[in-house]
């Protein structure tokens, strides 16, 4: 071949260990020039047998075996297994139980949306401020850590109900913490708007569109930031949803710094509600108190993770360990559009947009 | 707030990192940490044992009674053995400061006794256990409550069905 017959394109792997992806996948990407041209997905790197795992401890063992799943989600995933076996054995959460259900979903919420807002930012290149944004969210860990015993695997929820319960003195701690976190996201929102750096690499990067979203049938914030305005929280509420005042927000340009923002005004949502929560917060106790067999049946269960829909099917037999149990995450919806956002993406964005989707490759591929 | 002001905050607090192990770390009283067995308060009844996700909790019959061990190199740090204990004899202790070099790998073990005795009735080797009356009406007195340790399970619910409950 001589020299002037270099080919016009060219095949570069991204990942499944690579300096700027924060999961163990593979992308082999062709280029053309510096422009995508075509891409080739991999998965399979973070494969651990959970599924397997599930079949072989009991009903109780899996409530802390599914936290372990993924470490973001750690909480929605034991909150809809543990929904999935009350369908089953018909059994009623407390009312406090159901209020403290959702207090720990929503301080997840806001911890994990703002680790992977300012995971952005450095990928974007602002280290600064992505310190700043991460010792933003070192006060919601501080917060989990303090109510809950653990900074990422909370422990809060068993069959019935809860785990925890909150007095006056930790009910005063959440506010303050709560306070403060709202102030400096209310920041990371202006920063956003009117910072040079970030929106010259998000805006109109990575976009997807309405139609290509509802082909991929992408969930959670991705859908949203591009105007799909669902919400399970909304549309088929669980926990204390029903009572709380919900704002679902959505953006109509599909791209990273849409979902950014979208992420980002979900945080002040999260907040709200959690104060809405702490003022309601009922009497009475927080679970069952009690530890029924699950009679065999089955069940599915949909919840609002902080990525978007996560559904449980859950079959049970006569044996304390469950049949089957099966869940579908919500980046297995959102890293196929990867493909219809990388599409002519250049290579520098990459590792963003890859970022954009929040992947989560712990669950995925369980 | 702008970046100065920031920048003006962060000077004015200094660095966010903790001192450790220079220093204190932060330890929340509620953290879940290294589990604590108290052998005088436990009812036997092994909950605990089946509750554990990682099988890190084991009961074994010896000669001298029933032996509890809970391997902190196995443990999850869960909290499941605390929260369905009826009688409060598992605790986690907010110490998380577990680590230990290679040599001390099999000695990380919360240990406990269930001694035998033998019984005030029948004179049968049984554990010394605590009782299952949380739900006896009225509730026991101390004294009941020694009397009733003392004896073997099978005298116990006797003692139980004779106790003079009053009108």
């Amino acid at each position: 071949m001589s020299t002037h017959d270099v080919p016009e394109t060219f095949s570069i792997p991204v990942g499944p260990l690579h300096v700027a992806l924060e999961e163990p996948m593979y992308f082999k990407i062709d280029v053309k020039g510096e422009t995508v041209s075509h891409i080739d997905i991999n998965a399979g790197h973070a494969h651990r047998g959970i599924e397997y795992l599930t079949t072989k401890r009991t009903m109780y063992q899996n409530v802390v075996l599914t936290e372990r799943i993924c470490s973001l989600c750690s909480n929605s995933h034991p909150q809809t297994f543990a929904m999935a076996a009350e369908k089953i054995a018909g059994i009623e959460v407390p009312e406090r139980g159901i209020y403290l259900r959702t207090v720990a979903d929503e301080m997840k919420r806001v911890t994990s949306h703002l680790f992977n807002v300012a995971l952005l930012v450095h990928l974007v290149g602002y280290e600064t401020y992505f310190m700043h944004m991460m010792q933003v969210r070192e006060i919601g860990q501080d917060m989990l850590e303090s109510i809950f015993g653990n900074r990422q695997d909370i422990g809060a929820m068993c069959i019935g109900g809860v785990r925890y319960d909150l007095d006056d003195k930790s009910i005063a701690y959440i506010k303050g913490a709560l306070d403060k976190i709202e102030a400096e996201t209310k920041d990371i929102i202006k920063t956003f708007k009117t910072n040079g750096s970030i929106l010259r690499r998000t805006k109109g990067v990575g976009v997807l569109t309405h139609a290509d979203a509802i082909t991929c049938g992408v969930v959670g914030p991705v859908a949203r930031a591009s105007g799909i305005d669902y919400d399970v929280r909304r549309e088929a509420p669980y926990a204390a949803y029903d009572r709380l005042p919900l704002v679902v927000h959505s953006l109509t340009d599909g791209d990273v710094w849409s979902r950014a923002m979208v992420r980002l005004e979900e945080i002040l949502t999260s907040i709200d509600l959690l104060r809405v929560c702490l003022r309601d917060l009922p009497g009475g106790p927080v679970n069952i108190n009690d530890r029924p067999d699950i009679p065999p049946g089955q069940a599915v269960t949909r919840s609002e993770a902080p990525r978007g829909e996560v559904i449980y099917y859950l079959r049970t037999n006569d044996t304390p360990q469950p049949e089957r149990v099966k869940w579908r995450v919500p980046t297995f919806m959102n890293w196929d559009s990867l493909r219809f956002m990388l599409q002519d993406a250049k290579v520098a964005d990459v590792a963003m947009i890859v970022n954009s989707i929040d992947p989560c490759l712990s669950c995925t591929e369980r | 707030m702008n970046f100065l002001t920031i920048f003006a905050r962060n000077l004015k607090q200094g660095p966010q990192t903790e001192a450790f192990p220079l220093g204190p770390a932060f330890t929340p009283d509620r953290l879940r940490g290294r589990i604590e067995f108290k052998a005088e308060s436990c009812e036997g009844c092994r909950i605990c044992e089946r509750v554990c996700p990682a099988n890190a909790i084991r009961f074994a019959k010896t000669p001298d009674g029933m032996t509890f061990d809970c391997w902190h190199n196995t443990c999850v740090f869960c909290g499941n053995c605390e929260f369905y204990c009826p009688t409060d004899a598992i605790h986690q202790t907010n110490d998380w400061d577990l680590s230990h070099v290679n040599a001390d790998k099999f000695d990380m073990v919360e240990h406990g006794l269930i001694p035998n005795q033998t019984c005030v009735d029948c004179g049968a080797t049984a554990l010394n256990t605590a009782p299952m009356v949380k739900n006896a009406k009225p509730p026991l007195s101390a004294e009941e409550y020694t009397e009733l340790r003392a004896r073997c399970p099978k005298c116990r619910a006797k003692y139980l069905k004779n106790r003079k409950v009053p009108a």
